[in-house]
């Protein structure tokens, strides 16, 4: 080859030609590159380099408490196997066991084995603890003084990569007449691989024992505890499903729910309306004791490569429920939820836009807690816990839309646009992985079946939605993540 | 009050963690035009540590990928860019290191009897053509940006592993609220980094003298 002189500068004669700036140094430049789109085409590897192996054993070592049958079922290859040294099973064999959750670290090793060709691997586990708290619940305000409650579990029960887990939590109760202290506890235990095949099941046991509040008088805005009324309510109900991972990404599930609803309910529940009239309200329950015995099936793919600090792919999910009074429920109804949400990543994913559409539709003769809460569709309210309503403040006024809107409806959803803004990323050697700053905006709205079909008002005043906004910072850490935002402070406060 | 003292600890906690985050590192590589290509050499031996040098006997495969960025000094579009896939293992019977580099001149097998010899060839780029001349005019200054990375994972596989992460034990009765529910809640939170380890190189400011 010919070498021509050396006709390119180094590093000196462009210091002395050009001297360096500020954005010269390290930090810039590279960073912001746009990557061409062929940066994420890797060079196709196939199966056939390196030398061809027998997979003679699989020793497991470094675990006290998981059943080697738990680790085996999890690694791709089996004793036996004939596959090249670069077999894409075998780069993955450490991911999959990552992926059960029990190990803080995974590490393999190759021995030879017995004859030429033959191999042992070796899975060596660093075991974690793996009790875990799910979630909190606290909080105050007008109608619950205050609430407190916590979700914990063991994702592998026993060793035998079983989850076993529950939660309690408890609601005092303010000067509504009719009102009670509520709590709820739920069990569930679940194994999301029966014998290690893409089948998993799950079943669920739920306790509440409820007050809920209704409206007595009034129409707009945040109800004062004089304009509300409470009647008692127990749910007890079991909840079982069965899953398949149809792929990594995947997962379909059905199942079945058999709950029991016992209720004090008011002889004739009235609303007085501003204009002294009174009209009847219908609190969407039998009276005494009553059935909901549903059958449902739900779809979820979810291709996010990080679910916590998202900031490309999407997140799709489907879920329908059906009860009726041929399978012995007192209620015949049919919901439909569906979820969709898609990021855009922008200046090499460190910046994301966010489309994010949730919705659900309540078809027929649903009970209350069926029913689409307000709280569902406008993260700047209390959510529900366990199925209980904490708070009845009204949603912010920010359209001056219809002022009345419902707490519970048939046909509702939000639309958010959200900008996320990498703060910045780590390794989690300081416990902490990263950071996000965002900022949302969207649309929420929900409305009763009778809204859709009459109306008294102009269009605009009375169309059942309106805007919602959130920002603040998201951290995740090896301890779980903390969203300080906007509407989870007021979510908690109202 | 106390909300403000969670806000300032996540803070300092974000502080220290900052510094865990990829800023490029000057480093001086050698520029050399051959035929109508300019070509770089340089060396990534800071790819490796212990750890991952011992690896490199497992009977595993190692896979380093390289990508190089060729742009201007006062834009950040690349005029150029190449990609190379790079795998070592180890043939624990013949005792011989094994490797496979992909570039964009094809592909390449051979072997290596000494560990040293397998690390050195591994993260070494000897006269790599990175741009036509063509696309280099003359007396502008090019800033050249390398990014390596020790066995990187797929995404797919990152988001199959963290999966596990949301996929709850179930739900109660509280089905619709937590389907509404636009955020997770998980308190064990291990995370697959991106790839072993990551080297991001930044080249001294360079041009072509006009001849």
């Amino acid at each position: 080859m010919r070498r021509t002189a050396l006709a390119v500068a180094i590093a000196g004669c462009v210091t002395v030609i050009a001297p360096a700036r500020a954005d010269d140094e390290p930090g810039t430049g590279p960073s912001a590159v746009e990557e061409p789109s062929s940066a994420d085409e890797e060079p196709k590897g196939d199966r056939e380099f390196g030398p061809l192996l027998v997979i003679e054993r699989i020793d497991i070592t470094g675990n006290t408490a998981t059943l080697d049958e738990v680790i085996r079922r999890a690694v791709p290859i089996a004793p036996g196997d004939m596959l090249r040294a670069s077999d894409k099973r075998l780069t993955e064999a450490r991911f999959k066991v990552l992926a059960l959750g029990y190990f803080r670290d995974v590490g393999l090793a190759m021995h030879k084995g017995s004859r030429r060709g033959h191999v042992i691997v070796e899975v060596h586990v660093v075991e974690r603890g793996t009790v875990v708290l799910n979630r909190l619940w606290f909080g105050t305000n007008s109608l619950t003084p205050y609430w407190v409650g916590a979700d914990v579990g063991e994702r592998n029960l026993l060793g035998l990569g079983i989850g076993l887990g529950g939660g309690f939590i408890y609601a005092a109760h303010g000067d509504v007449d009719g009102s009670r202290a509520q709590w709820a506890t739920e069990l569930r235990l679940s194994d999301p691989s029966l014998l290690g095949s893409r089948f998993g099941a799950n079943v669920a046991g739920t306790i509440v024992r409820g007050s809920e509040a209704y409206r007595i008088a009034g129409t707009d805005g945040t109800p004062a505890l004089r304009e509300l009324r409470a009647f008692p309510y127990r749910r007890f109900g079991v909840r079982a499903n069965l899953t398949y991972d149809a792929d990594a990404l995947t997962r379909l599930s059905a199942g079945v729910r058999l709950e029991q609803i016992s209720t004090e309910l008011p002889v004739a529940p009235t609303l007085l309306l501003p204009d002294q009239r009174v009209t009847a309200i219908d609190l969407h329950l039998d009276p005494g004791t009553s059935y909901v015995i549903t059958a449902g099936l739900s779809y979820d793919r979810d291709t996010r490569p990080d679910p916590i600090l998202p900031h490309a792919g999407a997140h799709l999910a489907f879920a329908a429920e059906l009860g009726s009074p041929l399978v012995g429920s007192d209620y015949q109804f049919a919901t439909l939820f569906g979820r969709y949400e898609h990021y855009w990543p922008k200046y090499r994913g460190r910046h994301a836009i966010a489309l994010k559409i949730a919705g659900g539709v309540v078809i027929g003769d649903a009970p209350r807690f069926d029913r689409i809460h307000l709280a569902d569709v406008n993260r700047m309210l209390t959510p529900r816990a366990m199925g209980m309503v904490l708070s009845t403040a009204a949603p912010l006024a920010l359209l001056q839309t219809r002022p009345d809107k419902p707490t519970y409806g048939d046909l509702g959803g939000a639309i958010t646009v959200e900008y996320a803004m990498r703060l910045f990323r780590g390794k989690g050697e300081n416990r902490v992985y990263g950071g996000d700053l965002f900022l949302g905006a969207g649309v929420w709205g929900l409305a009763e079946n009778i809204d859709l079909r009459a109306r008294d008002a102009t269009t605009w005043s009375s169309l059942p939605i309106d805007v919602y906004i959130d920002a603040g910072i998201r951290f995740d850490t090896d301890v779980g993540i903390f969203e300080i935002t906007l509407a989870n402070g007021l979510g908690r406060l109202r | 009050m106390k909300a403000a003292a969670v806000v300032v600890a996540l803070c300092i906690l974000g502080g220290a963690a900052w510094a865990d985050d990829d800023t490029p590192e000057l480093q001086r590589m050698r520029f050399v035009e051959r035929g109508d290509a300019l070509t770089v050499s340089t060396k990534i031996s800071q790819l490796f540590d212990n750890p991952a040098y011992n690896a490199l006997d497992s009977g595993f495969t190692s896979t380093v990928v390289i990508r190089v960025w060729v742009y201007p000094k006062d834009s950040t579009a690349p005029i150029s860019f190449v990609l190379l896939r790079r795998q070592v293992v180890y043939n624990l019977w013949d005792e011989t290191y094994e490797l496979r580099f992909d570039e964009p001149s094809g592909r390449r097998d051979f072997k290596e009897k000494r560990k040293s010899e397998a690390l050195r060839v591994l993260t070494s780029l000897d006269d790599l053509p990175i741009a036509r001349l063509s696309v280099i005019p003359h007396e502008q200054i090019f800033l050249l940006a390398v990014q390596v990375e020790l066995n990187p994972v797929s995404r797919e596989t990152l988001a199959a592993v963290r999966r596990w992460l949301t996929q709850g034990q179930g739900g109660g009765l509280d089905r619709g609220g937590a389907f509404f529910g636009s955020f997770v809640s998980v308190f064990v939170n291990p995370k697959i980094p991106e790839a072993d380890r990551v080297v991001r190189l930044r080249s001294q400011p360079f041009f072509r003298p006009t001849p």
